[in-house]
């Protein structure tokens, strides 16, 4: 039962910000869908943080964040409500990008 | 006036190695502290770190994330969530903060030597912030439970732990020394950040805080996850460091840092998160099992990432996913057995609906752990409390300091890892700790458990009361049942049922 089940839980290829509840997540949720067309955005709502994940890479950009929350946002303001991610990270100056570099 | 954005200036201001003319490169960065790897400087000038900050952004964000966090607090102070919290849950806090929170201080300790002493410009940066970050998470977690204390002595474990010999700090400082207080800076990046913090305090800071929600804590919830934020950040100094030594040929010694790390915190966490959340989180309150968070943090989410930085999967993968179903019920048995010697008062978690959650969790759990406990139930139902206390010690593990045990009923597996080093007889309780040990058995063979330190004479008189002494636990500081006993009524209640039909 449990070798089969934790196998499975390593052969995964879901990226993405796990966010501590609140505006900013949703903010985040809905840029993940606009920012990133065509992928499917999985949301796990655990109450005190929200993963939301997509397959193998994830952009999200200050400017969506920013309309969707009606404020301005610095990209690097994320990390308030960021408190872990899956896959690697890359900042830049107007995005952050979640990525894996191999596929499983 | 035009500002140039973050990464058009952020490289050539973090481009802070010179060559020396006055001492030696080795001097500037001596190998025993600097961990170069025999690599010189340019080659840790690739260094190039994946999560970007800047000393005007940190303060921003930090002051942002700690006006939310010390809010909350003060919002909810006079909301009696102490006072009106289950047991059970007063001592996921007590065990919580006794065993972090003065650890957070050594991190920061920790996080200083790379700053200073790393090649990598990039890597000092990081670890600036990231030290500021350590003492802020060793403030609040001394300052949040400070007003508990004048209510329960318990609390002031939260403090006190650190300098004690009780037998789970032994463990803990044990693990938290080998990783952070005596490696180079580079392994310190593989070990403390990579190792232990992109991995194992997701457990503790965010999986636990799911559980506090659901209890209804959201002072403590909101206080941990907040420290997560900051070490989502941190975490990502070892990741780069990784392809540095990956890239120049040193796989091997980074891998073997991987895998002593995250063998010694899956170990730390079965004796802490395990029992935390599996046994003294009110069943109602219970977000996921135990393996559950293991399998979403470590396997789906850490493992995943590490094997993407191109290291591969521990040689003793197999051996950890079979365990991750078995360890921590044996270490709850355990430490709630020897519970005089605990800070906080362990809540067994053994009324038939914890054990029906618990046997759907883990099949088989009834027939194996549940074996133990029926013999202990019976005993408390039965008033034979002196059978209810321990008199003896555990046999424990010369690595992770805890003790060996295996699963009991058909498919009972106890085993001793012996090895003599140096004409002297160490145990291990897996084949695992006995490796680790044997990758620098100098470093660590000096070391005396607490089972050792009993038969040197060290501990008197050789009896309970001498090991409390020894341990540092004062009268009001002495475990004990969370629940005085009250599961036992629907145990006394059942068997007075029975006798009726």
């Amino acid at each position: 039962m449990s070798i089969a089940n934790a196998n499975q839980a390593y052969h995964n290829n879901m990226v993405g910000p796990v966010m501590r509840a609140g505006d900013l997540a949703q903010a985040v949720i809905e840029a993940a869908r606009l920012d990133n067309p065509g992928k499917e955005v999985f949301v796990d709502d655990k109450r005190a943080y929200i993963r939301i994940h997509t397959e193998q890479e994830m952009i999200l950009r200050q400017e969506t964040i920013e309309e969707q929350l009606g404020r301005p946002f610095k990209m690097n303001d994320l990390e308030v409500d960021l408190s872990s991610f899956a896959g690697q990270i890359e900042s830049q100056d107007k995005a952050v990008r979640f990525y894996f570099t191999k596929k499983l | 006036m035009a500002v140039l954005n973050r990464m058009d200036w952020y490289d050539l201001a973090r481009s802070t190695n010179w060559t020396p003319s006055y001492v030696s490169e080795d001097e500037l960065f001596p190998p025993k502290l600097s961990g170069d790897f025999g690599l010189p400087q340019n080659a840790w000038e690739k260094y190039d770190e994946p999560y970007k900050q800047t000393y005007p952004e940190y303060v921003k964000v930090q002051r942002e994330k700690d006006a939310g966090a010390y809010s909350v607090k003060a919002a909810l102070e006079r909301s009696r969530i102490f006072e009106n919290a289950d047991p059970g849950w007063k001592s996921v806090m007590k065990a919580h903060y006794g065993a972090i929170a003065r650890g957070e201080y050594a991190a920061a300790s920790a996080e200083a030597r790379m700053m200073r002493f790393s090649k990598a410009p990039g890597m000092r940066n990081m670890s600036t912030l990231g030290c500021l970050d350590e003492i802020r998470h060793g403030q609040m977690q001394l300052y949040f439970p400070h007003e508990h204390v004048a209510k329960d002595r318990q609390m002031d474990w939260a403090f006190k732990a650190y300098d004690t010999n009780e037998w789970a700090m032994i463990a803990a400082r044990h693990f938290f020394d080998d990783i952070m207080m005596t490696r180079d800076a580079i392994s310190v990046s593989i070990m403390l950040t990579f190792s232990f913090e992109t991995g194992f305090t997701n457990m503790q800071f965010l999986g636990l805080a799911a559980d506090a929600a659901e209890a209804g804590d959201h002072t403590f919830a909101n206080l941990i996850s907040s420290i997560q934020t900051d070490e989502s950040r941190h975490a990502q100094i070892g990741g780069p460091a990784l392809k540095v030594l990956i890239e120049n040929g040193h796989k091997a010694e980074a891998q073997k840092r991987v895998d002593i790390a995250v063998w010694g915190a899956w170990k730390l966490f079965s004796v802490l998160t395990g029992p935390i959340m599996d046994y003294y989180t009110p069943l109602a309150h219970r977000k996921q099992s135990f393996k559950e968070f293991m399998e979403e943090w470590i396997v789906a989410q850490f493992e995943r990432a590490l094997t993407d930085m191109g290291l591969d999967l521990p040689w003793y993968w197999d051996i950890f996913l079979n365990d991750l179903s078995q360890t921590h019920h044996g270490m709850h048995l355990g430490a709630y057995y020897w519970r005089p010697t605990l800070w906080w008062n362990p809540a067994a978690g053994i009324t038939p609906d914890e054990r029906a959650w618990l046997e759907q969790k883990y099949p088989g759990w009834n027939d194996t752990w549940g074996q133990c406990w029926d013999v202990f139930i019976d005993n408390v139902v039965d008033g034979n409390m002196e059978k209810a206390y321990p008199e003896t010690l555990p046999a424990v593990c010369n690595m992770c300091q805890l003790p060996i045990l295996g699963t009991p009923g058909k498919g009972w597996n106890v085993k001793d890892y012996p090895l003599e080093y140096n004409g002297r007889l160490y145990h291990f309780g897996s084949e695992v700790d006995r490796w680790v040990f044997q990758q620098e058995p100098e470093r660590y063979a000096g070391h005396l458990s607490i089972v050792d330190r009993f038969l040197a004479g060290m501990i008197q008189p050789m009896d309970l009361n001498g090991a409390l002494h020894y341990m540092n636990l004062a009268p009001g500081e002495i475990g004990d049942d969370a629940h005085n006993y009250a599961w036992a009524e629907v145990y006394r209640a059942m068997r007075a049922a029975k006798k009726a039909s």
